[in-house]
């Protein structure tokens, strides 16, 4: 801090503010632009890759010393920091109530206490997921490759098992990439996740989690599920070869899909998803308590996350609106894209992010994604007994929460 | 104002230096030269592993307060079959890692002091440069070599031989030959340094002498050799079993943050508690307990590797 303190004293009166950002959300530019309106302000922005800005943020909070005065927050660490709220500004102390309307209500409420008195961000994007298909392995199987034809089809996740096996039945190729995938999508159409609001498992018995655990299990037995393992480089293979037929994906996968699979453009579509939709990644905006401007803070934060700056950071980077106004816009909802054949994705996307159900993740959501994920590729690699695996994931998961 | 106290400053030093004997001044000199590698493992050596015994009993997430929870980190630990599952696994991969490296590394070393081998420097340096790479590289690229697919490199010579495919990264053995594959690459060459000076340093009389005295080379290598090595052996015996209770980047990387139980190792399950779980108590009592571990290891190892050659 002492650091910014000389600065400050002689800045000619300038306030500055440091701002800690990960990914390419395309602030510098941003901040630029605030910095010409607003000559008072310096932001100096500090770029660094995400789990390291975590780590850093965590380290500098707990150490009392060291935080910025802003810093984004992934979705995945937001109820970690939420621990933290006396490190944190309350942003409801700012105003930010005002604001409240504009934003998706379970985007906003991921950033919430659960009694609705404290905020520790403000939305930035969000991953909507849908279904990402093959129009050639759905040629090859004798199926519809017709966007809103796919998406009639695939009503329910019972069509999708059958389809699943007439795909299997045809080309031979399993229905999707992995387990996770699926797995991910069919959790995050529950209620709720692995944890109540006191933060108990509430895992065990007949619960929505070990359904889409029971359900991923049935179609692997089925030999309708492939055996990558996300991000590995024989993941990113598949997603070129077309070895399967359809991905569960948020979309900000739309830059790994056209990453991995150059040569393939065309032969990607984009769709709903049977029963519903879920959300996967984003961020937020947060105000450390070490700032001495958390006023000039917020004030800039309100500005970056404002449905216009959200449009832009769509445009140039491709980061996924939370603002609802946005929706509305015709330059947004109308842009197409010649890698999936012309379609309108943002639209597809978005339809898919107002049907996302809000949920509690809480701060220990990792541990037992990281072990049913595990256990589910045991299932998928090894053969292994589903029922067997999900014991001993239940057993490596109490054993690490008993000491949280 | 200043530069009257900045006068009385020196004028007092100068005071204070003329004072000192030419004998305490080279003291004073000494320790101030040394001082910088003191300070800097007073803060970042000596202040947190006195912490970590002072963590292992408490309970901490790094954000809330601390709770005194007295062994029961200890118990956690020592009842989590993962636990066991990872020292096994730690001292398998170290088994095959290690072992076979040190004796090929004798070997290697053997063979480049030898006047038979052409471009000698060329080996030399070719056998330390995986010492010298990234490990966190390493491990991608032997991720690529030992993939799952049959397409993998590994997985397609396998099929020369008409074998099945395996898979490296989710199978018991796959695994953990995978990850020993990659300690032994790593390694081999600066053992074999380490050897090849040593062997370097054994005079040539010796071995003139036993050649008149009729030895043959077994027993130029059995009698002179090897007992010469020995301070060489226990080094690289003893540097090779902590390296090998120490291995983390290797799994973690090749096996991404899964943190499966057929590649998890001590350290690994340390690294989660603390850094993934947020669980610092259990962390450093599992980091107190391999700290307990090495020493008796170690000093096993040592005490073998000491008979060596007699």
């Amino acid at each position: 801090m002492g650091c910014s303190e000389d600065e400050d004293a002689s800045g000619d009166g300038k306030v500055t503010l440091k701002f800690w950002v990960f990914g390419s959300a395309g602030y510098e530019q941003l901040a630029e632009e605030y910095m010409e309106d607003h000559p008072d302000v310096n932001i100096e922005i500090n770029h660094s890759e995400m789990n390291d800005l975590h780590n850093n943020l965590f380290t500098s909070i707990s150490a009392g010393s060291g935080a910025p005065d802003i810093t984004m927050i992934e979705v995945s660490a937001i109820a970690k920091f939420m621990e933290a709220q006396d490190r944190f500004y309350n942003l409801y102390d700012f105003g930010a109530e005002d604001i409240k309307d504009q934003y998706l209500d379970w985007k906003w409420n991921m950033a919430e206490s659960p009694d609705g008195s404290y905020l520790i961000g403000l939305p930035t994007d969000i991953g909507p997921t849908t279904m990402f298909y093959r129009t050639d392995v759905f040629e090859e199987a004798g199926l519809p490759t017709d966007p809103d034809e796919v998406s009639s089809m695939f009503q329910t996740w019972e069509d999708f098992f059958e389809i699943g096996k007439q795909i299997k039945a045809e080309t031979g190729k399993p229905i999707v990439d992995g387990p996770e995938l699926l797995y991910n999508a069919l959790r995050d159409q529950a209620d709720q996740q692995y944890f109540n609001e006191n933060d108990e498992l509430i895992i065990e018995g007949n619960s929505a989690v070990k359904e889409a655990y029971d359900f991923t299990a049935r179609l692997i037995e089925e030999g309708l599920v492939g055996q990558n393992e996300l991000w590995t480089p024989e993941w990113g293979n598949a997603m070129a070869d077309g070895s399967y037929g359809v991905l569960l994906a948020p979309s900000w996968m739309v830059a790994n899909v056209k990453e991995n699979a150059p040569d393939a453009s065309g032969k990607w579509r984009i769709t709903t998803m049977p029963e519903g939709a879920g959300n996967w990644g984003g961020s937020y905006i947060a105000i450390p308590k070490e700032s001495e401007h958390p006023e000039e803070a917020y004030a800039f934060i309100e500005w970056l996350v404002s449905p216009e700056n959200q449009l832009t950071s769509f445009k140039n980077n491709g980061l996924f609106p939370s603002a609802l106004p946005v929706y509305e816009e015709s330059d947004f909802i109308e842009s197409t894209d010649d890698y999936f054949g012309g379609q309108q994705v943002a639209k597809i996307f978005s339809e898919a992010a107002e049907q996302v159900k809000p949920v509690y993740m809480g701060k220990n959501h990792a541990i037992v994604q990281t072990e049913i994920v595990n256990a589910l590729m045991n299932v998928v690699t090894k053969g292994t007994d589903p029922e067997a695996e999900w014991d001993e994931a239940l057993t490596r998961i109490k054993a690490q929460l008993e000491r949280q | 104002m200043n530069l009257n106290t900045d006068k009385n400053k020196m004028k007092n030093i100068s005071i204070f230096t003329a004072r000192m004997t030419e004998e305490k001044k080279e003291m004073v000199t000494g320790y101030l030269y040394i001082s910088p590698f003191f300070i800097l493992f007073t803060i970042f050596g000596l202040f947190p592993i006195l912490f970590s015994f002072y963590l292992g009993f408490q309970k901490w997430n790094g954000l809330t307060e601390m709770e005194f929870v007295g062994w029961a980190n200890f118990r956690f630990v020592l009842e989590d079959p993962l636990f066991w599952k990872s020292l096994y696994n730690t001292f398998i991969m170290g088994l095959l890692g290690t072992f076979p490296q040190l004796v090929v590394a004798i070997v290697l070393a053997f063979a480049l002091n030898s006047a038979l081998i052409k471009f000698r420097n060329f080996y030399r340096v070719s056998y330390f440069m995986p010492y010298v790479t990234s490990t966190v590289a390493v491990a991608v690229v032997f991720g690529v070599i030992f993939s799952e697919q049959e397409s993998g490199l590994i997985n397609v010579i396998l099929s020369w031989f008409h074998l099945d495919p395996v898979n490296w990264t989710t199978s018991e053995w796959g695994v953990k030959f995978a990850i020993a594959a990659m300690v032994f690459w790593r390694w081999v060459g600066y053992n074999t340094i380490i050897y090849l000076a040593g062997l370097q340093s054994i005079p040539k009389e010796l071995y003139e002498a036993a050649k008149i005295d009729g030895a043959t080379l077994f027993q130029q290598l059995r009698y002179i050799t090897v007992p010469m090595l020995r301070p060489f052996i226990i080094f690289t015996v003893f540097l090779s079993t902590i390296g090998a209770f120490q291995l983390f980047t290797e799994p973690l990387i090749f096996l991404g943050r899964s943190y499966r139980e057929e590649g998890i190792t001590v350290v690994l399950y340390l690294w989660r508690e603390a850094f993934v779980n947020l669980s610092f108590g259990p962390a450093s009592a599992t980091a107190i307990l391999l700290f307990f571990i090495i020493i008796i290891f170690s000093s096993v190892n040592v005490f073998l590797a000491n008979r060596i050659g007699r």
